[in-house]
């Protein structure tokens, strides 16, 4: 797939460039890559928003191609959805539950069967009820947040698109929203397509990690596979989770080989120990 | 050590029913130094800031900025003047169609003669590394660059304090490192004050002092060793520890014992080699 911002303009620039990739029905998969790479764009055909200058993408038997006139996208969109940067920003109604019903209400779904969706999603978000008939605009950054992620699942889907969904909020409020994304994915199957610069998440929730640069995916695999290619990483401007740093730091102060990627904490610490027992980092 | 800002009882709710945001906060701010102020979403971090530079005024207390109260209307271009403020989202504090016009806005608004400000302009964007860009369009702009402009507006004005308020939070990882970089120039080579409003611990660790905010109140004070001293009160009030002082933890778990000194990574790279070459 290819996509041409500006075409036939003197600002013609390939936003995407031939890029070929699998994402596997309910994995977890992450794009990391530097801002302006693409990765933004390339989510944004996943559920139709943009249209491909060539190749196509397929979502189940849900084909998008360049020139087709006129394509109803609403089957596509009930099953692809998509958290966008600050959802927050959206939020509109009166009371937080009926922003919620709002999307299911969108796509035929009955006002009875929007509000039980909406009371489930928001129950799943961690949001307790005392907040559900006040407005949205009366709570807190991340409350609001888990409002606006609650009316996207409240559409079921199979895919959800998350573009930097834990980006301005609390150390706390961002480990609570991955976890909700992990169990979602875990447990509910459901497929997490995130565009993240957050490397330690990439890591920690990922199945299959893409690395976009200048328009092209430069690297797909597992986080191990990924962040084992530091210096490839390096060269394109990323960084590593912040577990490997400080491992790095220490194997070259006491002048030991790197070993393979960590992400946790509990396997860095144990890392930390094997390198002052033995010497020696695991292979 | 000269105050250059002195907050006392300060006390502040948003409408009347509401609870106190701001509940008798006494603080203080030392020239030339690098504050840092932490506390979760909600603790009143930001409505201090407000505070800060009078954007609003306390019910009860008072707030001094070099000397001039900020209850007092006919200063509050002064106190604007002498409080600089980097908010979140860089796109949303741009007026200019250039970065040149845009960091001139500011000195037009204070009614700086042309000479100083054609001064001013280019040593200001010098100073944020951004005077090649002079000409450039804001929105053509990264988010770090962005806010480096953001900052070299503020820095033209002459302030006495840089306030950012969580200025780094929206930025991709690089961007963040621009504008940490940039800052801890401006504060140690020039002097400048800076209070940054933050949840990155790695920052505040590197920070001359402190201040931990909860439910309005200023819970803890003092310099990064002695707040990461008991890391159990920050994670009482939900917040998170740097890396150095979760990792030592678990060192200790696995019979590894620790000093309780470590606070950056380095610190506790330095401690295990220590360590490693006395085994």
């Amino acid at each position: 797939m290819t996509h041409i911002y500006n075409s036939k303009t003197p600002f013609e620039r390939a936003a995407l460039d031939h890029v070929s990739l699998k994402i596997s029905s309910g994995s977890f998969t992450s794009l990391i890559g530097h801002t302006g790479s693409g990765k933004s764009t390339l989510v944004q055909h996943i559920n139709g928003l943009l249209r491909p200058s060539s190749g196509s993408i397929s979502v189940g038997d849900f084909v998008i191609e360049p020139q087709k006139k006129k394509q109803d996208l609403k089957p596509l969109r009930a099953r692809v959805g998509y958290v966008f940067q600050y959802p927050e920003h959206q939020l509109f109604e009166e009371t937080a539950i009926k922003d919620v019903c709002f999307g299911p209400m969108n796509f035929g779904v009955s006002a009875a069967e929007a509000t039980k969706r909406a009371e489930e999603c928001l129950t799943l978000v961690g949001l307790p009820s005392l907040f559900w008939h006040r407005s949205p605009f009366d709570l807190s950054g991340g409350q609001m947040r888990r409002v606006a992620i609650a009316g996207v699942l409240a559409v079921h889907p199979e895919v959800i698109i998350l573009d930097e969904p834990t980006a301005g909020l609390d150390p706390h409020g961002q480990k609570e929203i991955m976890e909700l994304f992990h169990k979602l994915n875990k447990n509910s199957k459901l497929t997490i397509i995130m565009v993240t610069h957050n490397m330690g998440d990439a890591a920690l929730y990922s199945d299959q990690i893409l690395v976009m640069e200048a328009g092209q995916l430069k690297m797909s695999g597992a986080p191990e596979e990924i962040f084992s290619r530091e210096q490839d990483l390096r060269n394109m401007g990323l960084d590593v989770p912040e577990t490997m740093v400080f491992l790095d730091k220490l194997t070259d102060k006491l002048g030991l080989e790197k070993g393979r990627p960590v992400f946790t904490l509990s396997e860095t610490a144990d890392r930390v120990a094997d390198l002052l027992n033995g010497g020696a980092a695991h292979v | 050590m000269e105050k250059i800002i002195e907050v006392s009882g300060v006390s502040y709710f948003y409408a009347e029913d509401d609870p106190w945001v701001l509940d008798d906060v006494t603080l203080s701010v030392n020239k030339g130094e690098w504050l840092s102020i932490i506390g979760h979403n909600g603790s009143g971090k930001s409505t201090l800031a407000k505070c800060l530079n009078g954007l609003i005024v306390p019910q009860k207390g008072s707030v001094r900025v070099g000397g001039f109260d900020t209850k007092d209307e006919t200063n509050i271009w002064e106190i604007r003047r002498l409080v600089g403020m980097v908010f979140q989202n860089p796109d949303n504090q741009f007026v200019g169609a250039t970065v040149r016009d845009d960091v001139a806005f500011g000195m037009e608004n204070h009614g700086i003669p042309r000479e100083k400000m054609i001064d001013r302009l280019a040593q200001s964007l010098r100073l944020v590394k951004m005077e090649k860009f002079a000409d450039s369009e804001p929105h053509r702009l990264s988010g770090g660059q962005k806010q480096r402009v953001a900052i070299a507006g503020i820095v033209a004005l002459q302030p006495l304090i840089v306030i950012l308020d969580e200025a780094t939070s929206m930025l991709d990882p690089e961007g963040r490192r621009e504008i940490i970089k940039t800052m801890r120039t401006l504060n140690k080579e020039h002097g400048l004050t800076v209070l940054s409003i933050t949840h990155d611990l790695e920052e505040a660790v590197n920070s001359d002092r402190i201040l931990v905010m909860n439910r309005g109140k200023v819970v803890r004070e003092g310099s990064p060793r002695e707040i990461f001293k008991t890391p159990e009160l920050l994670e009482k009030i939900g917040l998170d520890l740097p890396l150095a002082i979760k990792l030592r933890r678990l060192l200790n778990q696995r019979g590894i014992s620790l000093q309780d000194t470590a606070l950056t990574q380095e610190d506790l790279v330095n401690e295990l080699w220590t360590l490693r070459s006395t085994m």
